[in-house]
């Protein structure tokens, strides 16, 4: 017995002395992303994202003297995926951190993963408001900006631009539908716009025309939708089409009109308003330089995926050398109110809850881009702290 | 009174005529559904891929300029040939089992599979909007309607008359009526039942093409389109009676005009469930639809 005992006190202080000997280890982080599947091009976002800020920083001399290693699992965008690939990448890789969920079923799912391991995961993706709001974690992080945030960006550019609109509300029928409709009518009704009426249409509808009575009935100024993808594509042209386009202004989800479908939708696009954390059109120098490197590692701009993600490894090294260790425990102190500098500005890592605060920017289709034509203060975008875990 | 007039022209009314637009489209999809299924006893569960072939065939040749009317044309008789193989190359190899509603169906659900993914590899996964050709709209007593809904009502209409007109009152027509009553009496009097079936098989496969390149102006053109209209077009031939091209011109204006109704009164995603719950009752009191069988009186 008395041996056993010896034998482990002797195995554990060489794992310590092996430990202290090669301090300069890489740290290791775990991404978690769709590679394949529906969310195949959000993960390639942030896949490019993260190894640019990674190949920048190692060049730099890595995080305390370490470089920093990236090891990549497919998630297929689905939590039970994600939940294996998290706890492989925790239990045999060894990861110091993880990051890349894209589903917001993922984050959540793999943020529980996490707290078994004892270990700490952000998200540079996932819109849900109950991330870092309801279902909040002591482990995990938020480095984009939440549905709440997007949806006060463009409620204050609604009252300035239109005050006192009358707003008509059209959703997609299931649970991120009517979430984000309630969340930006009562941002909206707050900033002082009127309520005409909502409709929620089924997922995939081909024909939005049999709504239209009801929206002319309404006789709205501002048409609110969150339909995404091919129902976008119908739903603006139909608008077109029966001309109700004209003297109405269309504003929306930001995953309502994207690049996958802004082609398709055409000119019926134009015009179109959405608040949202990034755009490449940000004009600032950090911003310049992190397109222009982007662009010649991927011959393609960055979107918002993609300035998220290169931004969290500049945030977790800058709380790295704050702790001076990757211990779980000091990281996470560390991240408390932790300021840091991404593309599109400064952000705040909230400590209430774990969002990051950031400046956030409205953003009009005209001939075709995405243009600014305003911004909102992280400070009055974020909202309150809704978290009570810890 | 005046009220009540006004409702009927600036609410009900437009809703009517939409929902017209929307019976003509199920109508078109449906009238290919119905024919193949009369006259073959084949439930051809890929005919929205056909009605999405359609769509991308016209896609493909307006992107080499050829112009939209020219389409109209050439797409069907594109689509005759596919489906002529289709029949003589795949359905008759599990025709003559026993099990024959049972293979049919797999055998053509699987070939819509394929083709779903077909399209998918050559066009990708984002959906294409093609150009409206006719723009702008007609006002008449108060009531908007876009020139090219109305024109798909008008055209929709004199395609149905014309489908009738041949399986109604030409010869052609007569023989094909004549092999789906007695297929072997037909052949014994010299109708040539094989290139019957299969040329009816690639009649049905035109028309769904043919409505592909009328409704993508409409609809767009992504390659899970297929499954847009499939459910209400089945639900349409099973209320009309299998086979009858009366009953899908009945119930297909009958159930989109419930549909468009009722739409303004409650949910609309209470729509499906009504039209479907119709079905259903159909089935129970009525299984062999409004009108019979085509060939069958």
């Amino acid at each position: 017995m008395t041996h056993t005992k010896t034998t482990i006190l002797a195995a554990l202080m060489s794992a310590t002395a092996l430990s202290a000997a090669y301090a300069a280890d890489p740290i290791k982080i775990g991404v978690v992303t769709p590679l394949s599947g529906t969310y195949a091009g959000i993960g390639q976002q942030v896949k490019w994202g993260l190894e640019l800020a990674t190949k920048e920083v190692n060049a730099s001399g890595g995080i305390m003297g370490r470089q920093v290693e990236l090891t990549f699992e497919d998630e297929e965008a689905n939590p039970s995926v994600a939940v294996q690939k998290a706890d492989k990448l925790f239990q045999v890789g060894k990861v110091d951190f993880l990051t890349g969920t894209v589903n917001s079923g993922s984050t959540l799912a793999v943020g529980q993963v996490a707290e078994r391991a004892g270990k700490l995961i952000a998200t540079t993706v996932s819109f849900a408001d109950s991330i870092t709001g309801d279902k909040c974690s002591p482990n995990v992080f938020r480095v984009n900006a939440r549905a709440g945030q997007q949806s006060a960006a463009l409620a204050v550019w609604l009252s300035k631009e239109k005050p006192k609109a009358q707003v008509f509300y059209l959703g997609p029928d299931y649970e991120m539908g009517r979430s984000t409709v309630a969340a930006f009518k009562s941002s909206a009704e707050k900033v002082g716009a009127n309520s005409t009426g909502e409709v929620f249409a089924p997922l995939d509808s081909k024909d939005y025309t049999q709504y239209f009575g009801q929206l002319r009935a309404a006789k709205p100024q501002v048409l609110y939708t969150s339909v995404a993808g091919n129902d976008t594509v119908r739903l603006f042209t139909q608008l077109q089409e029966f001309g109700l386009l004209n003297n109405l202004t269309v504003v929306g989800a930001s995953g309502t009109v994207t690049a996958q479908n802004l082609g398709a939708i055409g000119k019926a696009a134009e015009g179109f308003v959405t608040g949202v954390g990034y755009s490449a059109e940000i004009d600032t120098p950090e911003n310049k330089k992190f397109v222009a490197a982007f662009k010649a590692a991927n011959k393609i701009d960055p979107d918002l995926y993609g300035a998220d993600s290169y931004g969290l490894i500049y945030a977790y090294k800058a709380a790295v050398e704050k702790a001076k260790s990757t211990d779980t425990d000091k990281v996470r102190a560390a991240f408390k109110d932790l300021k840091w500098m991404t593309p599109q500005g400064e952000k705040t890592l909230r400590g209430a809850d774990h969002q990051a605060a950031q400046t956030m920017y409205v953003v009009r289709v005209t001939g075709g881009k995405f243009k600014i034509v305003g911004q909102v203060n992280g400070s009055d975008a974020i909202g309150p702290d809704a978290c009570t875990k810890f | 009174m005046s009220a009540a007039i006004e409702y009927f022209q600036f609410v009900l009314a437009p809703q009517m005529l939409i929902g017209l637009v929307l019976g003509v489209a199920v109508i078109l999809v449906a009238l290919g559904l119905t024919i193949i299924f009369g006259l073959l006893d084949v439930i051809n569960m890929s005919h929205g891929e056909f009605y999405a072939l359609g769509a991308f065939i016209a896609l493909a040749l307006a992107a080499v300029g050829l112009p939209f009317w020219l389409l109209l044309m050439l797409v069907p008789l594109l689509m005759l040939p596919v489906g002529y193989i289709v029949e003589r190359g795949l359905i008759q190899r599990v025709f003559h089992s026993g099990e024959r509603h049972v293979t049919t169906l797999l055998l053509t659900f699987g070939l819509g599979l394929v083709l779903e993914d077909v399209f998918r590899l050559v066009f990708g996964p984002n959906p294409y909007k093609p150009e409206t050709p006719i723009v702008g709209g007609v006002e008449a007593l108060g009531i908007f309607i876009p020139s090219y809904r109305l024109f798909l009502i008008l055209v929709g209409a004199a395609i149905i008359a014309g489908v009738a007109l041949v399986v109604y009152k030409t010869r052609l027509g007569a023989m094909v009526r004549a092999a789906a009553y007695d297929r072997n009496m037909a052949a014994s009097l010299g109708v040539p039942v094989q290139h019957v079936y299969a040329g009816a098989f690639a009649f049905g496969v035109a028309l769904a093409g043919l409505a592909g390149v009328l409704l993508a102006p409409l609809y767009s053109v992504f390659p899970t389109m297929g499954r847009d209209f499939i459910l209400m077009a089945f639900t349409v031939v099973i209320v009309g009676g299998m086979g009858s091209i009366a009953g899908v011109v009945v119930a297909g204006l009958v159930l989109t005009q419930v549909q468009a109704i009722v739409s303004l009164y409650i949910s609309p995603v209470w729509s499906d469930p009504i039209v479907f719950g119709i079905m259903v009752i159909m089935l129970m009191v009525r299984p062999q639809g409004l009108f019979g069988r085509l060939g069958h009186g």
